[in-house]
């Protein structure tokens, strides 16, 4: 176990992550850079981009809280250096995403109004999910919970949300980045400590299969939100670019062209490939995958 | 973003905090003094050669040091989550980080002075003392107590810290004195925070402190029970083993406790 956790250490951390890839970075993007004027100007794209990092915030806030409550639980000090390490990614993309909204125009006055306004409650029910399991100081399913169905999930949509923006943002599209680095790192610790400790605990996988159940049920409900009857916000959203002269160029995201898929097209694509992912992970750990669909 | 450092007291206080109490922040002061050196040394610098009784006593110091950055470790963790203000668990989250990091360039040095398992090993070596006082700060957080856990940690356990520390690198070797300082720069940050945080609570809550001053007269006693047996087990004469005591005290008193 040791030998892999040492890829885990904070030496690790600090060469590759602030002394790698944010190096020369302010907030996660390279300095001076700032949110093109089509969206600052425009109410629309402003409110949704708004929209969207309202529930970034939300989940990092709840990453957070998670990955720091872990600390106490680890039951070794590679695992606890580690969460420290994600303890303060979290803190980073927290900071990061609430500077986004700062960008946008939020006062800074009215952040928790605005949050409370937009946050998904959906997405705050899959957070309190989590987040019991981290209270009772349970570390198996706490890092399940994190480390593969939250940080799995927000690897996917932070992948699919640069892919959106790569052309058209690239301040964005550079935060994110630096985020999609770091949620690569936690779903491989998550995938890689877990294992031996199931098999240390199996009485433990019930529970923690009903917990990825639940869990799975609100981040699926999430995104029909997102998605679903907003076919007309979508298509004025793209007229509004194109009329600017904003470069119409294809952006392709495991299968699916982002420029012209309908929302139902979106949403089963995030959808598909976040369960895939989960199907993938869960079972390298010994888990089996629950459908929310099942009784 | 440039931290300019002028600027920074002409602004408002809350302003002035977000920005010291922040990721960025953190991440540009760090790179001063962590950049090109892992672990905390100059990767260039020779391992000092050390005698036998010189080996086991750093030995011994440093696996009272671990139990220490354990403490400080689990305790910033568990304040993230009930800490009152955004900004106050940003920085819990920087400190976690500096103290995952303090207990890993002391484990670092144990291996380099041939400890083979020294995590496995600290605990048993650690000053009953500072074990108590561990249980303490752990309480303190369990309930939830903010007050009592930044008091506890970033006032009292900070300046423990900051007086061993300082009193140690004085008569260090190279090495050691290298990896103490870069963690010296670490800690009067936590204590800045310890000071700024409690000395707005107390302004408004002035009530408290008659409570704070009771837990500190506590927890006074362990932290100098611990310096104490430690420096009787390094062989330090009785006349000789207040100096680090004092400074303890002096640093806690210029936070705003005096004993």
């Amino acid at each position: 176990m040791s030998d892999f956790l040492k890829a885990y250490s904070i030496q690790t951390w600090l060469e590759s992550c602030p002394q790698g890839y944010l190096e020369d970075t302010e907030f996660g993007h390279a300095i001076g850079e700032t949110e093109p004027g089509l969206i600052l100007e425009n109410p629309t794209l402003r409110q949704e981009a708004i929209q969207g990092t309202v529930q970034l915030v939300v989940g990092e806030r709840c990453a957070m809280a998670a990955s720091s409550g872990l600390v106490n639980a680890a039951p070794d000090y590679p695992s606890k250096r580690f969460l420290a390490t994600q303890t303060l990614d979290e803190a980073r993309h927290v900071e990061i995403f609430t500077q986004r909204l700062y960008d946008l125009g939020v006062k800074k006055d009215e952040l928790e109004d605005v949050i409370s306004a937009h946050a998904n409650p959906n997405l705050v029910k899959f957070a309190e999910v989590l987040l019991e399991k981290v209270d009772k100081g349970d570390f198996l399913a706490g890092v399940v919970g994190q480390n593969i169905v939250l940080e799995g999930m927000a690897f996917s949509v932070f992948e699919m949300m640069h892919a959106s923006n790569a052309d058209m943002n690239k301040k964005f599209a550079h935060t994110l980045a630096g985020t999609i680095a770091d949620e690569r790192r936690h779903v491989g610790f998550g995938e890689n400590r877990i294992g031996s400790l199931l098999l240390e605990q199996p009485e433990k996988k019930p529970e923690i299969e009903r917990m990825q159940k639940e869990m799975t049920y609100h981040m699926l409900a999430t995104f029909a939100d997102s998605f679903r009857g907003r076919a007309d916000e979508m298509e004025e959203t793209r007229r509004i670019a194109q009329e600017a002269g904003a470069e119409k160029k294809s952006q392709v995201w495991h299968g699916t062209d982002l420029t012209k898929a309908n929302p139902e097209e979106m949403e089963n694509v995030l959808a598909d490939t976040v369960l895939k992912e989960f199907k993938t992970r869960l079972g390298r750990i010994g888990l089996e995958y629950q459908s929310p669909d099942q009784a | 973003m440039s931290v300019e450092t002028v600027e920074i007291h002409a602004r408002d206080h809350d302003a002035f905090l977000k920005e010291v109490h922040s990721f960025e922040f953190w991440f540009q002061s760090v790179e001063g003094y962590l950049a090109s050196h892992p672990y905390g040394v100059d990767p260039s610098a020779p391992i000092p050669e050390l005698d036998e009784s010189e080996k086991e006593a750093l030995i011994a110091t440093l696996s009272t040091y671990c139990v220490g950055e354990v403490a400080a470790l689990d305790g910033a963790s568990g304040m993230i989550g009930f800490a009152p203000s955004r900004q106050a668990k940003i920085f819990l989250a920087t400190q976690v980080v500096d103290e995952a990091r303090h207990l890993e360039v002391m484990l670092h040095r144990l291996a380099e002075l041939g400890v083979t398992d020294a995590e496995g090993e600290f605990e048993a070596r650690a000053n009953r003392n500072l074990l108590a006082f561990r249980k303490k700060l752990g309480e303190f957080v369990e309930a939830k107590d903010w007050e009592a856990s930044v008091l506890a940690q970033n006032v009292i356990l900070e300046s423990m810290e900051f007086a061993a520390f300082h009193s140690h690198i004085q008569t260090a070797d190279p090495r050691t004195a290298e990896m103490l300082a870069g963690v010296l720069k670490d800690e009067r940050r936590h204590m800045g925070f310890g000071e700024n945080d409690l000395g707005r609570h107390l302004a408004q809550a002035p009530h408290s402190r008659s409570r704070l001053q009771e837990i500190k007269k506590e927890l006074d006693a362990l932290v100098l029970a611990t310096f104490e047996d430690s420096q009787k087990a390094l062989g330090v004469p009785a006349s000789e083993r207040t100096g680090v005591g004092r400074l303890y005290l002096d640093t806690v008193a210029r936070l705003g406790f005096e004993s």
